[in-house]
């Protein structure tokens, strides 16, 4: 009695136990691809006949003949005046938010922070190209479906409804360069051995956008920002949870204050990596100015 | 302390740092939240820190180099090593003149927020200010307007007519000298202008006889109705 084959046979077994295919396993049919060979020989060594092109004497990128060319005929504007001065905000999607929350890569039981989304290599800051930070955009914003405290530095309206329509709770605060390069990497932070600076405030251009409860700014009046939640849920046309009622109430109303950089470290301390300590400093002075 | 004296802000502040001082780990959150919530835990490079044979550079020797006897150095130093490199840990907080310098250069550069919040209500209201005059100075010359057009109509109107009247003067003198010479006189020429002034005086002399004869029959007028009613 032949028992039933089994369809596929090798080529299942093959599959089956073989590892996975990548880009380091495959390769084309012999004959599929036809390689693309260098110039080699010709009557004139592909350089044409005669004249500049042969003759390698061809004038500068740009020139026309003597036409007055098109980087000359074009007026000056200054739409990029200034432009290495402007601030400079690194674009994070709520698609790639959801994409590193389902894969673990960040937490969502935990403030998220913009250390928490650096040490997840969801975004890259680099403070000294004038990045002051990271920005919240609405793509993705209706796939997005996750409860999280999240702390940005711009955010558009669409990602604010967003986020709080699952009940989260989203914040915009300013760091100053010096705070956000120590913000994303605070390990090598530490091992300077310096004390905790304070959080410096926005410039006069930017305390509007942070005072402000529509934008969810860090300077904001508490009730304005709940009044402007309210309002917001009515224009999106959701009803907005009360995270009041919510188990993760403490979690989701933890917040920084204007001149903490880190959650639970104040500024003055000193951090001791390979002692795990923190020291603090006693003098009046010091206390009173790193708590001013 | 520092906590205490950081939560000027809102209770809530406060609260938040009190119970991250003592919150538990992540693990033990997801238990608590009922669903499983796999976290790749976020593997760091190790850290070499080097801790069985410190580097802790000789400050009195000549050999080592300079900048291994800063205060910077001294600072990634006890950063590195702790207590096992022998720093004063007071040294690493600036010193009491540092201090003074730094608060200087904050209250210069970086003024508090009701400063920076009064100078953009100035700024903002100096800008009101000034588009509001120059709505105001726009609409009052907007309700001149119609009466300007008026005035600039009626006197085109008025010199297209002083005009016409011109030519036709002008026209009848012509006629009239035709008449009187017998042949087309120019206009510029002495005899024309002579008759003119004489066309001139007759009209002169005439308004004064008209005006004569108001004045007489005004003076009649009134004294008759006195004499008529008395």
């Amino acid at each position: 009695m032949s028992f039933p084959k089994k369809p596929g046979g090798k080529a299942l077994d093959v599959l089956q136990n073989l590892p996975r295919i990548t880009l380091a396993n495959l390769r084309p049919e012999p004959g599929a691809r036809k390689t693309l060979h260098k110039q080699h020989g010709g009557n004139r060594s592909g350089r044409g006949h005669k004249g500049e092109r042969q003759r390698g004497n061809r004038p500068r990128l740009g020139f026309e003949g003597g036409q007055t060319p098109f980087y000359l005929a074009i007026p000056k504007y200054g739409y990029n005046e200034g432009h290495s001065r402007r601030p400079q905000y690194q674009p994070l999607s709520l698609k790639r938010l959801q994409y590193l929350i389902d894969l673990g890569r960040v937490d969502p039981t935990q403030p998220i922070d913009l250390t928490q989304l650096v040490n997840a290599r969801g975004v890259t800051i680099q403070p000294l190209k004038r990045d002051y930070g990271v920005q919240l955009v609405d793509e993705g914003a209706d796939i997005f479906a996750s409860k999280i405290n999240i702390e940005v530095q711009r955010a558009s309206e669409g990602a604010v409804a967003a986020i709080e329509r699952n009940g989260g709770v989203i914040t915009t605060g300013f760091y100053d360069p010096i705070s956000l390069g120590i913000l994303i990497k605070p390990v090598p932070f530490f091992l300077r051995g310096q004390p905790i600076p304070k959080r410096m405030l926005p410039g006069e251009d930017m305390v509007p956008y942070y005072t402000d409860a529509e934008n969810r700014g860090y300077l904001a009046d508490p009730e304005k920002i709940q009044q402007a939640r309210l309002a917001l849920a009515k224009k999106y046309g959701y009803i907005l949870p009360d995270i009041s009622k919510d188990e993760l109430y403490h979690m989701l109303a933890m917040r920084k204050d204007v001149r903490q950089i880190f959650f639970g470290l104040a500024p003055g301390w000193v951090v001791s990596m390979p002692e795990k300590k923190i020291l603090k400093t006693t003098d009046e002075k010091l206390l009173k100015y790193y708590s001013s | 302390m520092a906590a205490s004296m950081l939560c000027r802000r809102t209770a809530m502040l406060c609260r938040a740092l009190k119970g991250l001082s003592c919150s538990k780990t992540v693990l033990s959150a997801n238990s608590q939240s009922g669903f499983l919530l796999q976290t790749a835990s976020y593997n760091p490079k190790p850290l070499k820190l080097n801790l069985r044979e410190p580097y802790v550079p000789d400050k009195d020797s000549e050999k080592t180099p300079e900048w291994q006897k800063t205060a910077r150095y001294d600072r990634k130093l006890f950063g590195r090593y702790g207590s096992a490199s022998d720093i004063d840990p007071a040294s690493l907080w600036p010193s009491h003149e540092q201090l003074d310098k730094i608060i200087a250069e904050e209250q210069e550069w970086h003024p508090p927020l009701e400063v920076m919040l009064k100078n953009i209500e100035a700024k903002e209201k100096q800008e009101t200010e000034k588009r509001l005059a120059k709505e105001k100075l726009l609409a009052a010359n907007m309700a001149k307007m119609p009466k300007m057009i008026a005035d600039w109509r009626r006197e085109k109107r008025e010199t297209k007519h002083k005009l016409k009247e011109e030519k036709a003067r002008r026209a009848k003198l012509l006629v009239e000298a035709r008449e009187r010479f017998g042949y087309a006189v120019d206009p510029r020429s002495p005899k024309f202008l002579e008759m003119v002034a004489e066309i001139e005086k007759e009209e002169k002399k005439k308004k004064k006889l008209m005006k004569r004869r108001l004045k007489e029959e005004q003076v009649v007028a009134p004294v008759t109705p006195p004499a008529a009613s008395s």
